[in-house]
């Protein structure tokens, strides 16, 4: 069933040559009836416009431009500083060393402040752990800044909801509650500060009946749970991924969500870099799991497994590896098979392979252990010495507390910015739970479903307004610097938790910064003065402090007590659902963050949402449908246990037949405007096992209620290009030039005739590299030559016109890029991307000018996967820019493919002409650049237009112009850093360097897929990558010539692997 | 025969004309600048109206027309010279000046001389700059340029005119043969009948219909300028006193201009630097100082102090503190105020009051704080504009967009800030190309062509300057 040269498929509707789907091609630009791009939709539809309308619209319109032009020039205030911070230069940004850290996602920054507020993340390349990549939720979290669902000030519960107090109010109300005999427990979510730890050792010397309890919004206790088994320590291990030549993953997420994804990208991607055709070398990688996960979407080889099946599968490899004999039911012989292929690979690559299971069973995880141990792997591949901390929760001991508080034997309830009646599994009882503790604090940050229920709210710090540290790895210490003023009256929960053991640093000015620099004299060693200490680790952020290394031991393993703690297969007929954290925001620690929202997921392409994942099977004759007929955005009812939900459904290729797939994080009822009635929460719906939450279920019926989703927020479908289709003669054509084939077909076949055979992706197995390098390199010679064939040779054009001075041009390298979207994110933030909210989104007027395109080849029902990040390619021969009545996007001497928004009237000609789609019509006024009100749109339901709001609009980059409704817009280049960086080349009176300018997405993606620079440099970075024979050039043969250069997709799969 | 003339007069003038301009190519406004920059903008002020160590160079032409002009050339070259042969205007400067004698130019050309003396009258009449691409090249008589120009376009009016007139003659006489012919009676057309005819009032409803979109247009293109701005300031603060009298370099205050892309209102602690020295002003005494002491809480009393707690002051508390001092100020530094008197009392209240309204407004109603500023230079929010690239790269000096600030007591918006304004001058101005390893390095090709002479500069055009996204983004 392949149908393109490339055998490259975006989506069911693509393979099955859905007509609805390929007249959408045909359309170019998907128009919906005018109607509906207007206000609310149940009156738009019962409106008609007529002629007269037209004519008052006209006049309203000639007559609003009267009065505006009329008005006189506002008088506009000059306010300067009254003290001028010596660091501070208006105009120019400030950069402080920082870490994001949210429970036990971590990421060391740096933080672009402008005129004393944040507008940007970067990542801080000081770091061993990340070495400057970031992470999506790294990139947002500027945004959750400025977030209006903040809480503001203290507040006290009523009878009917909250009243604003004062600090004094809630330490008074606090203090009357303690005293030495008050069983107080603290929940947390992973705590990775050592410093906060160590205060909560104090207060717990002041009040002895104090305990911390810390889980995880998705639980990975059963990973430390064997570890401490194992080895007697309950921690993550360093797992190497750069010094793995073999990686198996039992559905581990480790490139999405799972434990330090940043870290795992890097190291992951630097062993399978392909930089020449000859002798190259990358890792394999098996992912077993059901759904298409992330990770699973890189992985070489996938081994279908059902959810109830993964104990088995693990016991199977443990059995083929060591020669145990653990019981393995179920299983499909197709599995079996491959995972014995699996076993023999690994015994050939002792010592340098990695096994990871993502389940939070803890036999599986004992199992895991003592695979790698027999494969030499611990001491190597895996190590203890930098073990990561960055998952501590434990189920049991959140358990005992549900318990505890049922049993009414807790007091005081301290809830430190975490949310467990929404997801915790078993939150009705931590709900009933909290109703018997007398005295409930929150430490939030907004209100949330826990939040409701206390008595007590405490208003945090943001991390950008806070002090702390963490050790998210043993000796890898980074440190949380305040970047802004506290915008609101809030304190840092540490500075609370301090207030509250009685501390005497409370006096002074920032009492936790004193208490840091106290608790970090202790590692001031070998510096002149603890101050200097100080300001070192100010200045870099991290500090790597000599590698407390320790051989550990393997201790006992004991393969009965392993299996009995397995999960039992589920061999009926029931179709098997698996719940995961979605990328984007987690288990709905990010949901109320719009930035997170919008970011399609990398695999389903969703927005806006929980989609349930089904299968999609082949008829056996010509066409793929749905699991149950299901369509895209079909409604079904979801019934688990005595749960029902009502979700869409999206068709997704990978998924195991009999199996379907649901993110978690959805559903957040009280946790903002963004949040708010977006998808549906399954929290309450795993499988437990021993109080430890198992991340899937058997589902008792689905049913199709022959509706659908009325946005459906989708993009996997927007913005497509090189999709063929079939024309009347049968023959096969490029769906978006139907009308032109069959006119210019005999003319000009064989002459820029490659209508069908569209060079979007280029691909590879390590195998028969070579050989298709030495193809790509010859394919391009003969587009070269289809090129050349023209009355004005391109070559003598940009040799006077691009020779002098620079060329902007990026390389992005498919084979490295894992679709994690962060650059999507650090895209948005850096250039005022708007968000469009949901409704928006599913009429594919999505504004993102980076978007991440994913296309599946090879096995239909098992497929591989692609990304290919596509931006504006800033063609030298633009097809856009000679399509504009009035010359708004034209070309610089640089290269750029220049959009003057002041000049663009909104004819869309140019958006039409673009082959690669990337250009992106303002249909409102997102920012509010305008004066009508009327033109704002409110994302999801909330008080003032989210682009409206003064606190929100902190966030915009104030170098980039924000665009007003009616013009296009795209991708820059980020000119303004290419311009920032010129300037301080020439200002320094030096030849630009690459690290002059360095566009955002390029500084924010962990795997350094992309790269940017001068090509007219020829030691530039970039330049090496354009020569190389692995790169090309997207729809290369339309002769547009892109300054974007893709380098090849190779992949290291085991092609018989099912023999 | 009149009609011969008449063209071979249009012609004559025409060939006059361009004569009458390629004859000063080789001088030129821009050499005169750059001449001026090295070799005498030491002594000589740069507004060319001040006297400095040496007089103020405006009308030096006028005041030399008494003698040769030869004279005024040899006195530019070699001063010493012509004073040693005893030339009365020579010597007069030179008493004036305590006889000390200005550095000698020998190598300057007539051309150089002559560009010197129209880059200084042509920016001491206003004309230089803001350049016009007619200036390249024209001589001293900027001014008379102009007048060159509006007695051509009149005298082509009038010849048009003429042409019309001979024309409707031409055609009322073949009308009235062609009917004479014919045997018809001609009736000649009255002057009124010609002017309400069919197509000559359709005509005249299309040239209004022209005109007024035009005036529409260009007034539409002026929305949102205001060249010439010069908005009352919270503060009456003087650039004429602190960096016309007092020379203080314009980057002492507005620091940012070198490094940012805004050149910054100095913070008030700025302020503070020098007038915690000086604490009577040279115009307003009390009044204006005691604005910027009363918005930081500095008293400057003896060595000067910021006083304790002033945030949580009351205003009364405030005023007692400032009026006290005021007083006290006054008497010292005021030859006309030698003890208390009603008068003074009454002087002082009126002043707090002053300090009160300037600094306190619809949102912010204590004293402390920052000093709104109404702000002169606007542009818009579509527009990019980097003062360190102009001022550190480029080389440019304030005055150059800002106009003689200097000599402004209430600063005014001096250039249109309009699109075609930054447009002439990125076309004319030339890059500082060859110091700058940035451009050496990158543009090879530019350097080759001027070291084998095929280019004499880079202008900013040249480089792309020209393009959207260097300043729209």
């Amino acid at each position: 069933m392949k149908n393109s040269q490339n055998g490259i498929w975006i989506g069911g509707k693509d393979l099955n040559h859905d007509p609805e789907f390929i007249q959408e091609a045909q359309k170019e630009m998907h128009d919906p009836s005018l109607l509906n791009t207007l206000g609310d939709e149940s009156i738009a539809t019962e409106v008609e416009s007529s002629r007269r309308d037209f004519l008052k619209y006209l006049g309203f319109g000639l007559g609003a431009a009267t009065v505006a032009a009329g008005c006189e020039i506002p008088v506009k205030r000059a306010i300067p500083y009254v003290v001028k911070p010596d660091e501070i230069v208006p105009g120019v940004a400030t950069y402080y060393a920082s870490t994001y850290v949210k429970g036990g996602e971590y990421c060391p920054v740096l933080v672009k402040t402008r005129e004393g507020r944040p507008i940007k993340i970067e990542g801080n390349a000081l770091s061993p752990i990340t070495s400057g990549g970031t992470s999506a939720r790294a990139q947002a979290s500027v945004l959750d800044l400025y977030d209006v669902n903040r809480i503001q000030s203290p507040q006290i519960a009523n009878e009917d909801g909250f009243d604003t107090a004062s600090w004094d109010d809630i330490n008074k109300a606090v203090s009357s509650s303690m005293n030495s005999n008050a069983r107080v427990r603290i929940v947390s979510n992973t705590i990775l500060s050592p410093s906060f730890k160590k205060l909560i050792g104090e207060f717990t010397a002041k009040y002895p009946n104090t305990k911390l309890v810390q889980y995880d919004p998705v639980s990975a206790s059963a990973l430390l749970d064997a570890n401490q088994k194992t080895f007697g320590q309950r921690v993550v291990p360093d797992y190497r991924f750069d010094k793995a030549d073999y990686i198996v993953s039992f559905n581990a997420d480790f490139l999405g969500t799972w434990i330090s994804p940043i870290e795992y990208n890097r190291d992951y991607i630097s062993k399978r870099k392909i930089t020449s055709a000859k002798g190259a070398s990358m890792s394999r990688h098996v992912q077993v799991e059901s759904h298409m996960s992330m990770t699973g979407s890189n992985a070489d080889n996938r081994i279908l497994v059902k959810p109830s099946e993964q104990s088995s599968a693990v016991a199977f490899l443990y059995n083929e590896v060591t020669g145990g004999n653990v019981g393995t039911a179920g299983l499909t012989d197709k599995a079996k098979k491959a995972l014995r292929r699996v076993a023999t690979q690994l015994h050939a690559n002792r010592g340098h392979s990695i096994i990871l299971c993502g389940n939070n069973n803890l036999g599986e995880q004992l199992l895991v252990n003592a695979i790698n141990n027999h494969l030499g792997n611990y001491g190597n591949t895996i190590n203890f010495g930098h073990a990561s901390m960055q998952r501590q929760g434990s189920d049991a001991d959140m358990a005992s507390l549900v318990a505890e508080m049922n049993a009414g034997r807790v007091d005081v309830l301290i809830v430190n910015d975490a949310n467990p009646v929404y997801d915790y599994f078993n939150g009705a009882a931590f709900a009933a739970g909290m109703a018997k503790v007398k005295n409930k604090v929150g430490l939030c940050y907004r209100h949330s479903e826990t939040s409701a229920l206390c008595n007590l709210i405490a208003p945090i710090h943001h991390g950008l307004e806070s002090w702390g540290d963490a050790e998210a790895k043993r000796g890898q210490i980074s440190i949380i610097q305040p970047t802004i003023h506290p915008l609101f009256d809030t304190k840092q929960a540490e500075e609370v938790i301090l207030g509250w053991s009685g501390s005497s640093l409370m006096s002074a000015e920032q009492p936790y910064f004193e208490y840091l620099k106290s608790s970090w004299s202790a590692s001031s060693t070998g510096f002149a003065s603890a101050d200097s200490y100080v300001d070192g680790i100010l200045h870099d952020g991290v500090l790597n402090l000599a590698s407390s290394e320790s051989a550990v031991s393997f201790g006992g393993f004991n393969p009965t007590e392993a299996a009995s703690s397995l999960i039992k297969p589920n061999l009926g007929e029931g179709v098997e659902i698996s719940f995961q954290e979605p990328v984007s925001i987690g288990n709905g620690v990010h949901a109320n963050n719009p930035w997170l929202q919008e970011m399609p997921d990398p695999v389903t392409r969703t927005t806006w949402g929980n989609y349930l994942a089904v299968p999609v099977e082949f008829d056996g004759v010509k066409k793929f449908i749905g699991y149950m007929g299901l369509k895209d955005g079909s409604l079904v009812q979801l019934t688990i246990g005595d749960k029902t939900v009502t979700v869409p459904v999206v068709q997704q290729f990978g998924q195991m037949p009999g199996t379907v797939s649901l993110s978690l994080g959805y559903g957040v009822q009280n946790g903002g405007f963004a949040s708010k009635g977006i998808g549906e929460n399954v929290n309450d719906c795993l499988t437990v096992v021993n109080d430890s939450p198992q991340y899937f279920a058997v589902v008792n019926n689905i049913k199709n209620i022959g509706k659908k989703e009325k946005e459906f927020s989708c993009v996997q479908y927007h913005n497509t290009m090189g999709v063929t289709a079939e024309n009347k003669a049968g023959e096969t054509i490029n769906a978006d030039e139907e009308t032109l084939a069959p006119g210019y077909g005999n003319i000009f076949s064989g002459f820029q005739g490659a209508l069908v055979e569209r060079s979007i992706i280029r691909r590879s197995n390590l195998d028969h590299l070579e050989e298709s390098v030495d193809h790509l390199v010859h394919e391009r010679e003969h587009f070269e030559h289809l090129n050349q064939q023209t009355l004005y040779p391109f070559d003598k054009y940009t040799e006077e016109k691009y020779a002098e001075g620079h060329h902007w041009g990026m390389h992005v390298d498919l084979t490295s890029c894992t679709g994690c979207s962060a650059c999507t994110v650090a895209c948005m933030a850096e250039n005022n991307v708007p968000v469009v909210g949901k409704k928006k989104v599913s009429i594919h007027q999505e504004m993102s000018w980076l978007r991440i395109d994913r296309y599946y080849f090879g096995d239909v029902e098992n497929p591989n996967t692609v990304y290919q990040p596509l931006m504006c390619q800033h063609c030298d021969n633009a097809p856009c820019e000679n399509v504009c009545p009035v010359n708004a996007t034209n070309h610089s001497s640089e290269g750029l493919n220049q959009m003057t928004y002041n000049r663009c009237i909104g004819t869309r000609y140019c958006a039409n002409n673009c082959p690669y789609k990337v250009r992106r019509f303002n249909w409102s006024d997102y920012t509010t650049a305008d004066i009508f009100p009327a033109n704002q749109v409110k994302v999801n339901g909330e008080k003032i237009p989210y682009g409206a709001d003064n606190l929100t609009r902190m966030v915009l980059n104030p170098d980039v112009t924000v665009r007003s409704r009616g013009v296009i817009e795209k991708c820059s280049f980020c000119v303004q850093r290419i311009q920032e960086g010129k300037l301080s080349a020439k200002t320094e009176g030096r030849r630009l360097v690459d690290s002059d300018v360095r566009t955002a997405c390029q500084t924010a993606c962990p795997t350094g897929a992309i790269t940017f620079g001068d090509i007219n440099n020829k030691k530039a970075e970039v330049s090496k990558k354009f020569s190389s024979p692995l790169s090309y050039e997207v729809l290369e043969e339309v002769n547009v010539r892109s300054s974007v250069r893709y380098s090849m997709k190779v992949t290291n799969k085991d092609e018989n692997f099912d023999a | 025969m009149i009609y011969k003339s008449l063209i071979f007069k249009s012609l004559l003038s025409v060939i006059l004309l361009s004569l009458s301009l390629s004859a000063f190519a080789e001088i030129s406004l821009d050499s005169g600048k750059n001449l001026f920059k090295t070799k005498c903008a030491t002594c000589h002020n740069k507004g060319m109206k001040a006297a400095s160590t040496g007089p103020a160079l405006g009308g030096v032409v006028e005041r030399w027309s008494d003698y040769p002009e030869s004279d005024l050339y040899a006195w530019i070259r070699n001063s010493a010279a012509l004073i040693s042969t005893g030339h009365p205007r020579a010597n007069e400067i030179f008493n004036e000046y305590d006889k000390s004698a200005m550095t000698a130019f020998p190598e300057l050309t007539d051309d150089d001389v002559a560009s010197l003396l129209a880059y200084i009258d042509g920016v001491y009449t206003g004309v230089y700059p803001p350049r016009k691409a007619g200036d390249v090249g024209a001589d001293s008589g900027a001014t008379a340029k102009q007048g060159l120009g509006a007695w051509v376009y009149w005298l082509l009016l009038g010849v048009l005119g003429l042409f019309a007139f001979i024309l409707s003659r031409v055609i009322g006489n073949l009308n009235y043969l062609a009917a004479e012919k014919e045997g018809r009676p001609y009736q000649k057309k009255t002057i009124f009948e010609t002017l309400t005819n069919k197509s000559v009032v359709s005509f005249i409803l299309f040239g209004l219909v022209v005109l007024g979109a035009y005036t529409a247009a260009s007034n539409a293109i002026n929305l949102g300028r205001q060249q010439g701005y010069a908005p009352d300031q919270p503060i009456k603060f003087s650039h004429a006193t602190h960096a016309g009298e007092h020379k203080i370099d314009c980057q002492y205050c507005h620091d940012g201009a070198r490094r940012s892309k805004h050149a910054v209102i100095p913070a008030t602690n700025t302020c503070i630097n020098c007038h915690s020295a000086i604490k009577y002003g040279s115009t307003y005494g009390n009044a204006e100082l005691t604005k910027i002491y009363a918005s930081t809480g500095y008293l400057p009393k003896g060595t000067g102090t910021y006083i304790e707690g002033y945030e949580d002051m009351s205003l009364e508390e405030k005023k007692e503190i400032y009026t006290g001092w005021m007083l006290e100020n006054a008497i010292e530094n005021d030859e006309k105020f030698e003890k208390v008197t009603e008068d003074l009392l009454e002087k002082i209240d009126q002043e707090w009051g002053e300090v009160v309204v300037s600094l306190t407004n619809d949102q912010k109603s204590t004293l402390g704080g920052p000093i709104e500023w109404t702000r002169v230079h606007n542009l818009p929010d579509h527009v990019y504009f980097n003062h360190a690239q102009h001022v550190t790269v480029g080389g440019l000096e304030c005055q150059d967009c800002h106009g003689a600030v200097e000599e402004m007591d209430v600063v005014a918006q001096y250039a249109p800030l309009s699109m075609g304004w930054c447009i002439n001058c990125h076309r004319e101005t030339k890059v500082q190309f060859t110091n700058n390893d940035y451009y050496n390095k990158s543009y090879e090709k530019y350097h080759a062509e001027i070291a084998s002479g095929a280019r004499d500069g880079v202008t900013v055009e040249d480089i792309g300057g020209l393009e959207c996204q260097k300043c729209h983004y």
